[in-house]
């Protein structure tokens, strides 16, 4: 089995002008973790999800490397936190996009695939081979499905 | 010039053209920063080594061991210590002793910055302050830039003040045998002085605009300060080591103590007050990671640093460069002691001033017999320790502390630039060498 045959080719997709809030309003009313971010011309550019919509609402000071390791003496309320992510709302996801998440080729062993899924935690995007052309995206549901599925055949 | 047995040529070359040679080099190479600068030492020591100016005892007889163990024993003392929060609770006190009003809070960092610096180092404690700064302006929506400006301005005039606090003046002292107690009378008082002065332009250039909306210091005024430190316990310990430490320092030069001894003790006597009621499985693991917090990469720089200028300094080409500055200055000890005080702050603003130091040292040793002995050369050492130190304040390079604001700076997204910096910080910087020629002249002369 192969990646491919695990993905969803048709996922939703954001693009980098959306802006955070919009993204925001999306993500959390279809309760995604994260989305795929591509440009006019589908090429894939990073992921946007719900940890930078946390990272948002924290102070800056605490992700600087170096940075505050002890917050516990900082006490907020939700008004508070509110106010941080009005200051960025408008702006648009590509200053929070995860390029960490290193995309896989359709071709890729699914058990590789699965253990790349475990280590990122987040949905994979698949990638043309030699270009950055977005061909679908593997999360945990689409596979959890599969296995399920596979399992109920053998059984039936 | 020592009696060491040394190579007649090395490459074609005598060994005074062959060390001052890979000396030169060996700065350039510091000054590009294209490789670290602990390989660039290094190398340097192994050359001068491998190239017959020295013999490795011979090298190792070069080494400051005192100002490789004070360092040592004060960054393993630190390490454990912040692990305790305290340097977050005063950031955070302070700023609310001033009801977080924007003005009071950048004198009340500055001071902080100012006297951890002195009783620690200036690299640590920018390193504590910085992200407390930047929360701080966060929340108030105000530029963090006048801040950081003020901040690395208070840690390098702070380090100015004492033996440890700045590397420049844990060499001298080791060199020379000057105690804590002779760093703090002679350098203290101007330190505080340069620095109440300070605050005077940083005022009026920025101060006087500082304003917040009352309700963004509210909340600065809800920060609970006691809730930043993480371990009542490790502060204790901590706070007792660093008393019995600060007292060796005092006490200890009168009873041959150095400080080097003095620091390690106190670094062994803090690991095993932290370490004590854990497994030894734990302790281990406590004890790497507090060796790990120890800057290696400073240190190997110091022990290369050291075996370098050793084998120039055994060519004899320092005590003819020591000849020629009491030519140029006509033997007048005034006239030298101004003249270092400003090329040293002119230089350690330009180029790290630890290698600078390292070099002025056996040169001024050298200076001596000419001035009628060693104890007539402390106005001189006073005028290098604190044209090195202030000097760091020229520019954004002059200071390891500078480059750690200026990074957390770029990565907050207020970064602070080179031109702009310098503009603005070398006559501040300059004001304050000349404050301090004014003092050593009254004081020495």
């Amino acid at each position: 089995m192969k990646a491919s045959d695990a993905m969803d080719p048709n996922p939703v997709t954001l693009k980098p002008t959306d802006t955070i809030e919009c993204a925001a309003d999306y993500i959390m009313e279809r309760r995604f973790r994260s989305l795929p971010v591509v440009d006019e011309n589908n090429c894939y550019m990073g992921m946007f999800g719900v940890n930078c919509l946390l990272k948002q609402v924290i102070p800056k000071a605490v992700f600087l490397p170096h940075g505050l390791e002890n917050v516990d003496f900082i006490h907020e309320s939700f008004e508070d936190l509110y106010q941080r992510f009005a200051d960025v709302k408008d702006l648009p996801i590509s200053i929070c996009l995860n390029q960490e998440i290193q995309p896989i080729e359709p071709d890729a062993p699914l058990t590789k695939t699965l253990l790349q899924l475990y280590q990122t935690r987040a949905s994979i995007p698949i990638v043309e081979p030699g270009s950055c052309k977005l061909l679908g995206v593997i999360s945990y549901w689409d596979v959890g499905e599969r296995i399920l599925a596979a399992g109920k055949l053998k059984n039936a | 010039m020592h009696n060491l047995p040394q190579a007649d040529l090395i490459f074609g070359l005598s060994p005074v053209w062959f060390a001052g040679g890979l000396f030169v080099v060996t700065y350039l190479l510091i000054v590009t920063e294209r490789l670290n600068r602990a390989i660039i030492s290094m190398m340097a020591a192994a050359l001068m080594i491998m190239s017959g100016v020295l013999t490795q005892q011979a090298a190792v007889k070069g080494v400051d061991f005192n100002t490789i163990g004070l360092l040592t024993g004060m960054m393993i003392i630190v390490g454990i210590t912040r692990e305790s929060g305290v340097f977050q609770y005063l950031a955070i006190r302070s700023a609310k002793l001033v009801k977080a009003d924007p003005w009071g809070i950048l004198v009340m960092l500055m001071l902080v910055t100012a006297l951890l610096s002195a009783l620690l180092d200036n690299v640590t404690t920018v390193l504590l302050i910085a992200p407390i700064t930047l929360l701080i302006t966060d929340t108030l929506k105000i530029n963090p830039y006048p801040y950081l400006f003020a901040e690395i301005f208070a840690s390098n005039i702070g380090g100015t003040a004492t033996l440890i606090g700045d590397p420049p003046n844990i060499m001298i002292g080791s060199a020379t045998g000057l105690g804590y107690n002779d760093f703090l009378f002679n350098l203290a008082p101007i330190a505080i002085l340069v620095l109440l002065l300070t605050i005077i332009p940083i005022y009026l250039i920025w101060g006087r605009h500082l304003t917040a909306d009352p309700q963004l210091i509210s909340k600065v005024m809800l920060y609970r300060e006691k809730d930043a430190i993480k371990d009542w316990l490790l502060l204790k310990k901590s706070l007792f080591v660093l008393t019995l430490v600060m007292l060796g320092f005092i006490i200890g030069h009168d009873y041959g103590l150095q400080p080097a001894t003095v620091a390690m003790f106190g670094a062994a006597l803090l690991l095993t007050l932290h370490v004590l009621p854990f497994s030894q499985e734990k302790q281990s693991k406590m004890v790497t990671k507090s060796l790990c917090d120890v800057e290696w990469i400073t240190i190997f720089f110091f022990i290369g640093l050291f075996i370098l200028v050793y084998g120039v300094e055994t060519t004899g080409l320092l005590e003819m460069l020591a000849h020629q500055v009491i030519e140029l200055t006509d033997g007048d000890k005034m006239v030298t002691a101004m003249s270092i005080l400003f090329v040293s702050a002119t230089a350690s603003a330009i180029v790290d001033n630890i290698p600078f130091v390292a070099t002025m040292i056996p040169l001024i040793k050298n200076m001596a017999a000419s001035f009628g002995g060693a104890e007539q050369l402390q106005p001189i050492w006073w005028s290098l320790a604190l044209g090195s130190c202030l000097g760091g304040n020229g520019s954004l390079v002059g200071a390891s502390a500078n480059l750690i604001v200026a990074g957390f700076a770029e990565r907050s997204g207020q970064p602070i630039r080179f031109l702009p910096f310098l503009l603005m910080a070398f006559p501040l910087m300059m004001m304050s060498v000349l404050v301090s020629s004014i003092y050593v002249y009254f004081r020495y002369f």
